[in-house]
């Protein structure tokens, strides 16, 4: 009776948890609330609920990855360089956690990739070289390990406008990646992984719409 | 029964499952409340985020041996176990000195770097630079404490010579690092300025891990591993190069070969010199780069050179007779550098570097041939023990053979030395809080030419008067072995010695700082000697002194993509050395420098142009046929440089570069004949650059996949 009472009481308790699905509802609610927070306070609560969900779980990326997207997010909120540059290294350091649980992660790639380019654009003319290489060479790396990423395309091609814009050229280059996004944005079911980044898409448009249709 | 154990369920799962609330404050230590402190139960998702008034309430399911974790950035983490009494807590937490809260000692020193935003320079400003051609020597000549010394070249800090200034590449001496030059005429760095990360400039009071160099130290940063293949290709008035780097992932490699001749652009532009043979150069540098592991970083850098050149000179005393002079110079700079950190608090780092220089020098039937053979072994270990101390210590050997035969007519005299210098040294840096910071070190040195052992303490401190400004204050002793002729005729040369004084005030905010330094500079153990050639004559017992005040604004703020800075030096300085009959002030100092660099990039010809201009008041010369000694003054020296760099497109860039585009004829000094005349007076003659002006032009083309690369941080 006792060996009885055991296993009903440890089935019950295991059950409790799972159908909580304490993961699933806790990404669900945070991962919009990442993009809808629009201060630093709401914006730093929701990054401080996904580094608890990072590494009360121990083996899953995507809740790093959504606190280094808010420490991107966030650099944008400041005005001053130095601010922008420490949310931006925060943002790294969660890319690298993200890393040391899945290796050769096209969209933390990418990640990697868009921090390097939103450090350039704080002081292009003297990190221009370094970062706009370490930018193109994540993307590219990024295409590499998942060709269908339609992430990797948009920031590569976001990156080759402001390039051309900086060095002078055409937007021919960037629009060829933009459209490439949008068309592989447009391919269903390509994640069965439903915490798997999937914004994007209207980024892209709107990237479109500037750079390509402008005439 | 059943009964009995659904009610036990029941039970059960109350107690397991019944919420708790956990709440609190979390305050810095000075109890300032903190917003945004992540406030969990370890290993759960359950937790808050303090607001505005540092407050924090969760609730929780869990009961068992319950860990809160309180993390926030910039300050310590900490733990705490809960008891099941205490759910009401007030944290404080202790704020961590980190890079970007802590004060730095910037007292004597100018940073350079890509990473560091607070830097008052960049690499990149080195070689934009007008005026600098790209030399790292001539772009910090822009820099407060440096005097222009036109005819050399080189960096003469503070009243002190240029051979007070040693050039070290990650952390390794380098000797002979400028090229050879005619008579009178500057010579160039070796090292090009793309090949380094960052650098520090030091005025003064610089880190104890350095020694041999009295004045100043320039501390280069080579690249880490390059992480894109790319090749370049440069067409230049002087000559060409080709360069290559290719990134295998885990390793690097990069190679150049450079090539100079001034022969077609001499035909071109009428020179004061009678040149037999422009210079010419063959210049080839390797790199080598392995990520050992995460942390770890090996770097192999080589640079091979040859390089000739050939003029007549008249003689000061009759200018119908024209002397031949023949320069003439073999290098090879062999550097490994090796870093790791063997733990989060252990760091080691370790190089060897070894330089083979053979240098010919003649005039007419008289010539000097000296062979330099130096090497450079080091071992350098650091510990954290936390974010406010941590303490470094290493040692090194430096060793120097050379010999030279001096040749004329009567036959041929040889002397040398070998040196072997070895040092110790050991430094703590240490953080009162993340606003006040000591540094505190010494270093011992052993010469085994004179068998003596030299103890150097040096001390510096910085405090944060407010948001954006800081005072800073250094003293040291330093201390560096004679000039080479000196050790050369009497190996037995004591090190000469100089203690220095520094205060220093900072105010930096985005896009503007501005310092002030003020220094006194003591000179002792100076070698004095009635002739340099005479050992019986040496004395050891020279001093003398520097002071003065260095001032440097810079904005990139104000004007629309332009960056401009402005530096002003003032120096009092004399010396009792050498053959000096007493205390005077030497050739080589002037009272007043200023600089004044402005960069602008305008859109609209998607162009880069750059102006410099330099002002430096009379220098001393001795006037052979006056009675007093160093009694002549040279005019003042004033210099307008231009430079342009126009973006073809994203991977072609054309530059040009004029030097003293106001065409002003500069003296640097003069030269007497080594006989008076029958009327009994000397002949001399001005020293004067080689060329009223100096033009530069080049197409710098960029091959490779990455379209962002191009070459205008090389430039």
């Amino acid at each position: 009776m006792k060996k009885n009472l055991f296993i009903l009481l440890t089935a019950f308790c295991v059950t409790f948890v799972q159908a909580n699905g304490q993961f699933e509802k806790a990404m669900g609610k945070n991962i919009p609330a990442m993009f809808s927070s629009n201060d630093p306070e709401s914006l730093q609560a929701v990054i401080n609920q996904f580094s608890r969900i990072g590494e009360a779980e121990g083996d899953r990326w995507e809740p790093y990855y959504y606190a280094a997207f808010g420490y991107l997010r966030m650099s944008g909120m400041y005005e001053s360089a130095d601010d922008k540059d420490k949310y931006l290294d925060l943002a790294m350091k969660e890319v690298e956690k993200g890393e040391a649980i899945s290796e050769l992660n096209s969209e933390l790639e990418s990640m990697r990739g868009y921090v390097n380019m939103i450090k350039l654009t704080v002081d292009p003319a003297s990190r221009g070289m370094m970062y706009s290489g370490l930018a193109f060479t994540s993307f590219q790396k990024a295409i590499k390990l998942s060709p269908e990423n339609p992430r990797a395309h948009f920031l590569l091609g976001r990156m080759q406008h402001g390039t051309a814009q900086f060095m002078g050229g055409g937007s021919e280059e960037a629009c060829g990646s933009l459209f490439k996004a949008l068309v592989l944005f447009d391919k269903k079911g390509q994640s069965d992984n439903p915490f798997a980044p999937s914004w994007g898409k209207d980024s892209t448009q709107e990237a479109i719409k500037e750079i390509c249709e402008k005439g | 029964m059943r009964a009995l154990t659904f009610s036990l369920l029941i039970g059960l799962s109350l107690i397991l499952h019944a919420q708790s609330n956990i709440s609190g404050v979390v305050t810095d230590k000075a109890g300032e409340a903190l917003l945004g402190v992540n406030v969990y139960l370890k290993g759960t998702y359950d937790g808050a985020t303090s607001g505005l008034d540092g407050a924090f309430s969760f609730e929780t399911l869990e009961t068992d041996s319950l860990i809160l974790i309180v993390s926030f950035i910039g300050f310590h983490e900490v733990e705490i176990p809960l008891k099941p009494e205490s759910r009401k807590l007030n944290i404080s937490l202790k704020e961590k000195i980190t890079q970007l809260n802590a004060v730095v000692i910037t007292a004597g020193s100018f940073n350079a770097s890509d990473e560091q935003k607070r830097e008052v320079l960049k690499p990149l400003d080195i070689v934009t630079t007008a005026g600098a051609t790209a030399d790292i020597p001539g772009a910090l000549n822009t820099l407060p404490g440096t005097q222009t010394v036109g005819e050399t070249g080189r960096l003469f800090v503070r009243g002190g010579d240029g051979r007070e200034t040693k050039t070290f590449i990650d952390g390794m001496l380098v000797h002979n690092e400028y090229g050879p030059a005619a008579p009178n005429t500057p010579s160039r760095s070796r090292f090009s300025p793309f090949m380094f990360k960052g650098m520090s400039f030091s005025t003064g009071g610089y880190s104890a891990e350095y020694g041999q160099a009295l004045s100043s130290a320039l501390i280069l940063q080579s690249k880490d591993l390059a992480d894109n293949n790319r090749s370049d290709i440069s067409l230049m008035s002087v000559g060409a190069d080709l360069s290559t780097t290719r990134s295998f992932g885990k390793s690097s490699i990069a190679g150049k070969v450079q090539y100079t001749n001034l022969t077609p652009y001499f035909e071109l532009a009428p020179q004061n010199l009678s040149w037999d043979k422009a210079p010419e150069e063959i210049n080839g540098n390797f790199a080598y780069r392995l990520k050992t592991s995460k942390t770890g970083m090996l770097k192999f850098y080589s640079n091979l050179s040859t390089s000739n050149l050939s003029l007549f000179q008249t003689d000061i005393a009759n200018p119908e007779v024209e002397l031949p002079v023949k320069v003439s110079n073999d290098y090879a700079h062999f550097n490994t550098s090796y870093r790791e950190l063997i733990s989060e608090k252990w760091g080691v780092r370790s190089g060897i570097s070894y330089t083979k220089s053979n240098d010919l020098a003649s005039l007419d039937s008289d010539s000097r041939e000296q062979k330099l053979r130096g090497y450079h072994t080091k071992l350098v270990a650091d510990y954290q023990h936390s974010d406010r101390v941590a303490i470094l210590f290493g040692s090194e050997v430096l060793g120097r053979k050379v010999e030279q035969e001096l040749m004329d007519e009567t036959g041929s005299f040889n002397q040398n030395f070998d040196e072997v210098v070895k040092a110790s040294f050991v430094e703590t840096e240490l953080f009162a809080s993340a606003a006040l910071a000591f540094k505190i070190g010494a270093r011992m040195a052993h010469s085994n030419l004179n068998d003596e052992i030299i103890l150097a303490p040096r001390i510096s401190a910085a405090y944060k008067t407010g948001e954006h400004s800081q005072v800073s204050v250094a003293y040291g002793q330093f201390n560096q072995a004679p000039q080479t002729q000196v050790i050369l005729t009497n190996p037995e040369s004591q090190f000469e010695k100089s203690t220095h004084f520094i205060g220093n005030y900072q105010w930096a905010r985005e896009g503007q700082s501005f310092r002030v330094e003020a220094y006194e500079k003591q000179y002792d153990n100076l070698t004095k000697y009635q002739s340099v050639f005479e050992a019986s004559s040496f004395r050891f017992n020279g001093d003398g002194f520097a002071r003065g005040v260095d001032l440097f604004w810079r904005d990139n703020k104000t004007f629309k993509e332009m960056d401009y800075w402005v530096s002003y030096s003032y120096l009092q300085t004399e010396r009792n050395h050498r053959e000096y009959p007493g205390s005077f002030t030497p050739s080589f100092a002037s009272t007043h420098n200023v600089s004044i660099v402005g960069k602008k990039f305008i859109d609209e010809i998607k162009s880069q142009i750059g102006l410099t201009y330099s002002f430096a008041s009379g220098r001393p010369f001795n006037d052979l046929n006056s009675e007093k000694y160093l009694a002549g003054k040279t005019p003042a020296y004033h210099d307008l440089s231009f430079n342009i760099s126009y973006l073809y497109n994203s991977q072609v860039i054309v530059h040009a570069m004029v030097n003293n585009v106001l065409g002003i004829n500069n003296i640097y000094g003069y030269e007497f004949a080594s006989q008076p005349d029958g009327n009994g007076v000397y002949a001399s003659r001005a020293i004067t650059p080689p060329a009223k002006r100096f033009i530069f032009l080049g197409i710098f083309i960029t091959l490779s996949k990455n379209k962002g690369i191009n070459q205008l941080p090389n430039l």
